[in-house]
């Protein structure tokens, strides 16, 4: 087939629209990854209650950050395995579209599908505290929450590309699921963890992002030392890093499925 | 026997990376995201309630996450229908589902409590093991009951994630497992008597106190009270769910 003959912006909304249709045929599985950050939110606002009124956005951005993360990385980490589980991914791979596009297309769902559940458990945390949230810049604040999740779709595509290569990605997710929050310091400052840790921590872009968004949002936060600009810099750098990690894989992931054609066992 | 032991469907979930994944690395991670949380807004008194609370609440994912879902499987297999109509007596059909994942529900509790005695220094008197090995007993059987009963209402339900999901998590908001019941409101603490777990995790605290033998027997007697409660439902609702698969034919679709 000539190199013309397919377009891969076509390739990549045609998955979109997959996508929104698959979600909308059954919205319910917005729900598992709704609870866990609604309760988790919950309990870390009856947590914080009395430590001061900026705890409750503690609260709120971790809560809303576990519920992008259940539907962005595990929806994109996922789209690997949907097709696996489906018996799509070999013809799906020797397609002429690159298989980065139609991960693409299916992790610009999941983001949009994790802000609605980022904004979700907002509400219902809000709710709960009865009182206005104390932001001072909501439309920053809005714009970095935005930024935090293109970070985790970042993750969520290496994710969809290193799950590939292995049958335990529900293993791995399931498992690593509070170690992610745990690292990436969603409900509490990392530099409380030990120091030996923050390396790893520094590894994940949601770690910066989400020290920038405290920095941006929780007055007198103390974070990383470096400060916000800092914390800006290190998530677009990471975040990089993370999206031309996922390129390689998926390229070589092709390359393998040409040579030896056995990506369907698992 | 052999629908007791079930092997297919009670090992073929207990893979070994989910085994050790449930048991020795989720309590470790889950303890140490809300004992950071709770560090930062309370003090150790706050974490060593939280680290005993999540410690026992991750038998959840044995109990009643991975109970729940048996249904699910037997659906996905095909192997609904086969089930339903054999002779097997229902009971030891339907406990035998239970067996393998009480064994990993002690597993996973115990583990938990030996990284709160030895990671995050929870007090622990070597005379009260004997009280604890008996709550832990009793919340395991109680919580894998509670677990059928789920599994029984999924038989029904398109889906039992959802279902596992809510009780997957409810528990860490309506069992006292990371605060005192008594901080929630009063239909919430209602609520929150009904789940096995808030008594189970009650006897385990009981009993790290050095609790007196009376204060245990009754939370011995309510944990118990919960699994006979929990086993007895799930069993009408699988005999009820049988009658109407048998005359409907529908079921046992996925």
């Amino acid at each position: 087939m000539a190199p013309n003959a397919y377009s891969r912006g076509r390739s990549l909304v045609a998955v979109l629209r997959l996508s929104v249709l698959t979600f909308l045929a059954d919205p319910q599985w917005l729900i598992p990854s709704l609870i866990a950050p609604v309760v988790f939110g919950l309990v870390a606002y009856e947590l914080f209650s009395g430590a001061g009124p900026f705890f409750v956005l503690y609260a709120i951005l971790g809560a809303g950050m576990m519920s992008m993360w259940g539907q962005t990385l595990y929806g994109s980490g996922w789209a690997t395995g949907a097709d696996r589980h489906l018996g799509t991914l070999e013809p799906t791979l020797s397609s002429p579209t690159p298989y980065l596009y139609v991960v693409g297309g299916r992790v610009i769902w999941n983001t949009v599908a994790g802000l609605f559940g980022g904004a979700i458990v907002f509400a219902v945390v809000a709710v709960t505290y009865g009182r206005p949230i104390p932001l001072s810049d909501p439309l920053d604040f809005v714009l970095m929450f935005l930024f935090v999740i293109v970070t985790l779709a970042s993750v969520g595509v290496v994710f969809a590309a290193a799950y590939v290569y292995t049958r335990y990605a529900g293993f791995i997710q399931n498992v690593g699921e509070f170690a992610f929050y745990v690292g990436t310091g969603c409900m509490f400052p990392v530099v409380l963890l030990p120091f030996w840790t923050n390396p790893i921590s520094l590894v994940l872009p949601p770690t910066w992002a989400l020290d920038a968004l405290r920095y941006l949002a929780i007055p007198g936060y103390q974070g990383f030392s470096w400060g916000f600009w800092w914390d800006i810099i290190g998530a677009v750098g990471t975040t990089l890093v993370y999206l031309v990690i996922a390129g390689t894989v998926f390229k070589s992931v092709e390359r393998h499925v040409l040579e030896v054609g056995d990506l369907n066992d698992w | 026997m052999n629908a007791i032991f079930a092997p297919r469907t009670s090992l073929g979930f207990m893979r070994l990376d989910f085994v050790l994944g449930t048991v020795f690395i989720i309590p470790f991670t889950q303890m140490v995201f809300f004992a950071f949380v709770a560090g930062l807004s309370g003090g150790a008194a706050a974490v060593s309630f939280v680290v005993v609370g999540n410690a026992v609440a991750t038998v959840t994912y044995s109990s009643i996450f991975s109970v729940c879902q048996t249904t699910d499987s037997e659906k996905e297999a095909g192997t609904m229908e086969h089930l339903l109509v054999s002779p097997a007596n229902r009971f030891a059909l339907y406990f035998g589902r239970g067996v393998v994942p009480i064994l990993a529900s002690l597993a996973t509790v115990t583990v938990g409590l030996v990284y709160a005695v030895t990671i995050f220094h929870v007090p622990f008197n070597a005379a009260e093991s004997p009280a604890i090995a008996v709550s832990i007993v009793l919340t395991a059987v109680a919580m894998v009951g509670f677990g059928l009963l789920l599994g029984g209402v999924a038989l029904y339900l398109r889906t039992s994630i959802i279902l596992g999901n809510i009780f997957l998590f409810i528990g860490l908001l309506l069992s006292g497992v990371n605060f005192p019941l008594s901080s929630l409101p009063l239909p919430l603490q209602y609520l929150g008597d009904v789940f096995p777990l808030t008594w189970g995790l009650a006897a385990v605290r009981a009993s790290l106190a050095g609790a007196p033998l009376g204060t245990l027997l009754g939370l011995w007697l309510n944990v118990a009270v919960g699994a006979v409660a929990s086993l007895a439902l799930a069993m009408l609702l699988w005999k009820t769910f049988e009658r109407r698969a048998l005359a409907t034919g529908s079921i046992a679709r996925f």
